[in-house]
């Protein structure tokens, strides 16, 4: 028998059995759910952001929204949804229940305050003292929550992300998480900011701000409550490319450990989160999509890439695309290529020589019922063929200039 | 929501009559993909039920979308380890797809056979997917009969420790699946690499024809029957001893050996053939003759289409290919001296239905005909061998091997499952009766009830 490859990680000295975690969101919502995500196989889960009693919470009723995409339903997510309602003392008990049903899986719990040192720091310890393994803070939240203070308005400010990191360590009596929102100018000053506080390690991102929508009969915006609407968070598939991004370019930053968020509906692409450099990763828009169920194929796709690739452990391969990813000034500019079509998988659907035509260098001849054919003098090389062609894989590839 | 499902191209019929190969295109990386998409993954899936196995079809199709194809297979597995065979014969238009969720959309439903062979397909590349195996227990159980029943029970049992041997009459295991079911629908190198995959987990093959249980009883602890449903039944009208006139599993059996070049087939060639019975026996069967060159085949069946309980598929199929079908319609005699000279038949009117649904029939008052055919299978049912189940000395009601809700027949220790106890099923319900009959023996052996 084969050994199956290790998929055990460790985060700030927890050990994770599976690099796969609830991120803070409706999923964990209550002690009960995180038990059930648990039970079906979840390594680790944050809990929905706890705040100070005082601080007041509301819900709005009808707080999501879909993007989809000709026949896909859902590509974005939105919610308008704030943090939790519940009561930090209705926490502690679940924290307590959920660690003493589950004492080898990881459970995070989620921050929030005003910015105030002193709330930050009480719950803080507070929470850690209940018995979670880690905190994550929740300087991310876009909505609702920033118009008030807290949330995306604490990470857009690193004098607020300095003190409030600080405090939050003073309280803790265990690691540290700060969680970044993708909604700022330079994600790794932020993310630097939090690593000199002190933060033990750095999740990103949180929900980037948007509109999902706009009802072309009744003008209202989406999601609509009582007839208005505001920006949101956008979440799901097609947010995936910012998150990598965002990943990235914190983990060339930074020497903390990086916990991967955005858009992973699957095994691949936790594993793209992985090789730019996040350790672990967080998911919520495919399991409020699917269910927690959704883990069984995680845990499997990920042993078998790792298998296949003939890697023992999941960690070989945190980090691994980093050095490939430099800036645009690096690249080699001498690299030529031209696009060549075969014309044997050609279908002859004249997609390649419109799109050359109108959005490209007018290099591809087409005449109906024969295959397209590169002019190779006029090819650029700009890929717009390669990316589109419905016939891919196998139809266009690159042929090296002499 | 992507609608409309994925129809692979076929070998059309005039082509595909001239051979007895498979005639459906497999899915590729492109297809399954798009049909993995249409599944909804449905929680608590209906799909899932209309399994006799209860193969996690949401979650195999699901991993198909993601990539994840090896993952697939082993969600089909270890639910079915005939998983590929059935991909490829189950009637999925009246077990899983037929509950599909995408039905009540007004679309049709996820092509979930045909992923299903997809992800099959995908596994035997790099060897089908193995499963750890429990520390023997030395403790040993006979299997009398290697069909689809007899291996699944044999590969549980196997798997949870136990030595076990499997008995039958014919060469090699596989029973039905190499003798009974023809390649057009299957390429044989599928039940032979699932069954392969099953005596790599230790269990040994003897071919020998048991008829009785004793001398195993005192060697194995416990006896599992899967003798199938083997022996034709018979029309009752004069002229059935003549020859020309076949009986269907006998037919095709002989037609599979034809394949496998161990005898010749039986010259149908520019005859007209009668096939009587409307399951998926006779339509096999009819289908079988058009491939040996008859220059006509009809199939005889006493009641409507509506009755007829072989699926929509392979009536289309035999349609296509030329079958002419002849509804309530029933023979009375096969005329002929040496040789078979016609059919005389009685055309048949539905009455009102009885206790059970069935419309009940009566012969149409001068309706007398006489169909002009050289050759005539019948195809009218099958039984368990009853000789055999005698000397087996086990309890038998309505001429199936009886049993409890835990597979056990009358004999203690003894238990059975497949066609001998359903009295003749699809290949998923041979297959799940001996999984389950496999997990009451080790209940048993493990000192359970």
């Amino acid at each position: 028998m084969v050994t199956k490859p290790d998929i055990s990680v460790k985060l700030c000295g927890c050990e994770l059995e599976n690099p796969f975690m609830l991120s803070s969101a409706p999923p964990t919502c209550t002690g009960e759910m995180i038990c059930n995500a648990f039970e079906h196989g979840w390594g680790g889960a944050v809990t929905k952001t706890i705040k100070p009693d005082k601080t007041p919470v509301y819900d709005l009723d009808n707080r999501f929204g879909v993007m989809g995409f000709e026949d896909k339903q859902m590509v974005v997510f939105e919610n308008i949804e704030e943090v939790t309602k519940r009561k930090v003392g209705e926490w502690v008990r679940d924290i307590k229940d959920i660690k003493k049903k589950f004492p080898e899986k990881v459970l995070i719990g989620s921050l929030m305050a005003e910015p105030i040192e002193d709330d930050w720091e009480n719950l803080a310890r507070t929470i850690s003292e209940a018995g979670v393994d880690m905190l994550e803070l929740n300087f991310g939240c876009p909505h609702g929550m920033p118009e008030r203070g807290m949330g995306a308005f604490c990470g857009q400010r690193p004098d607020l992300i300095t003190k409030l990191t600080k405090a939050a360590k003073r309280g803790s009596s265990v690691p540290v998480m700060v969680k970044l929102t993708p909604n700022v100018t330079d994600i790794t000053f932020m993310a630097k900011t939090a690593s000199d506080s002190g933060a033990d390690a750095i999740s990103a991102i949180n929900t980037v701000l948007g509109l999902i929508g706009v009802n072309l009969d009744t003008f209202e915006p989406i999601p609509t409550v009582d007839g208005r609407s505001t920006f949101g968070g956008m979440s799901g598939p097609g947010m995936k490319p910012i998150g990598v991004r965002c990943v990235a370019q914190i983990a060339q930053a930074v020497n903390i450990p990086v916990s991967g968020i955005g858009g992973i509906s699957d095994w691949r692409d936790a594993v793209e989160y992985m090789l730019v450099g996040a350790s672990n990763v967080q998911v919520c828009t495919s399991v409020m999509w699917r269910g927690y169920r959704i883990i069984g194929d995680f845990v499997d796709g990920l042993s078998r890439y790792l298998g296949d690739k003939g890697f023992s452990s999941v960690n070989e391969i945190v980090g691994l695309t980093l050095p490939k990813l430099t800036s645009w000034s690096a690249l080699n500019k001498n690299w030529s290529v031209v696009a060549s079509i075969n014309k044997d998988v050609c279908i002859k659907c004249g997609l390649c020589h419109v799109a050359c035509r109108d959005g490209g260098y007018q290099a591809i001849n087409f005449k109906q019922g024969e295959a397209a054919e590169v002019v190779d003098e006029k090819c650029d090389a700009c890929s717009l063929c390669y990316n589109l062609c419905p016939a891919q894989p196998g139809c266009i590839t690159w042929k090296r200039c002499p | 929501m992507s609608a409309g499902r994925i129809h692979p191209p076929v070998i059309p019929p005039q082509d595909r009559i001239k051979g007895f190969d498979p005639y459906v295109a497999n899915l590729n990386d492109r297809t399954a993909l798009y049909e993995s998409t249409r599944c909804f993954m449905c929680f608590d899936a209906p799909c899932i039920s209309g399994c006799p196995t209860r193969i996690n079809i949401p979650e195999f199709i699901y991993r198909i979308k993601t990539g994840n194809y090896r993952g697939a297979a082993k969600v089909i597995r270890e639910s079915n380890v005939f998983g590929g065979e059935c991909g490829y014969v189950c009637p999925v238009e009246r077990l899983c797809e037929v509950r599909c969720i995408r039905n009540n959309l007004n679309d049709e439903p996820v092509a979930i056979g045909l992923l299903q062979r997809f992800a099959y397909e995908k596994e035997k590349q790099k060897g089908l997917v193995k499963f750890d195996q429990a520390k023997r227990k030395n403790k040993k159980v006979a299997v009398v009969g290697a069909g689809p029943s007899g291996m699944s029970a044999a590969y549980e049992l196997a798997l949870k420790g136990y030595d076990v041997t499997v008995f039958d009459a014919n060469p090699a295991p596989g029973g039905l699946l190499l003798y009974g079911i023809l390649p057009w629908k299957v390429a044989w190198s599928v039940p032979e690499n699932e069954v392969r995959n099953i005596l790599e987990y230790g269990v040994e093959f003897t071919h020998k024809r048991v008829n009785d249980l004793s001398p195993l009883l005192k060697e194995y602890a416990a006896v599992f029957i899967g003798i199938g449903s083997t022996v034709c039944a018979r029309c009752r009208i004069a002229g059935e001893d003549l020859p020309g006139v076949f009986l269907a599993e006998d037919f095709l059996c002989s037609v599979a050996k034809s394949i496998k070049g161990e005898c010749k087939a039986p010259d149908l060639k520019g005859k007209r053939v009668a096939v009587v019975g409307g399951g998926d026996t006779a339509l096999d069967a009819a289908c079988a003759s058009i491939r040996l060159g008859a220059a006509k085949v009809f199939l005889l069946y006493r009641r409507s289409v509506k009755e007829m309980p072989s699926v929509a598929y392979s009536r289309n199929q035999a349609r296509e290919e030329g079958v002419e079908f002849m509804f309530l319609t029933a023979p009375t005699k096969v005329k002929g001296g040496k040789k078979v000279e016609g059919m005389e038949c009685v055309r048949m009117e539905l009455g009102p239905k009885d206790a059970s649904g069935r419309s009940g029939i009566k012969p149409m008052e001068g309706s007398d005909f006489t169909l002009d055919v050289e050759c005539v299978i019948m195809a009218v049912g099958q039984e368990p061998d009853q000789g055999t189940l005698k000397s087996f000395g086990v309890a038998v009601k309505n001429g199936l091997v009886k049993v409890d809700d835990n597979y056990a027949t009358s004999l203690k220790g003894v238990f059975a499952g497949g066609d001998a106890v359903n009295g003749g099923d699809t290949v998923v319900e041979a297959a799940a009766e001996g999984k389950k009959a496999a997990a009451a023996i080790d209940k048993y052996l493990s000192g359970g009830k």
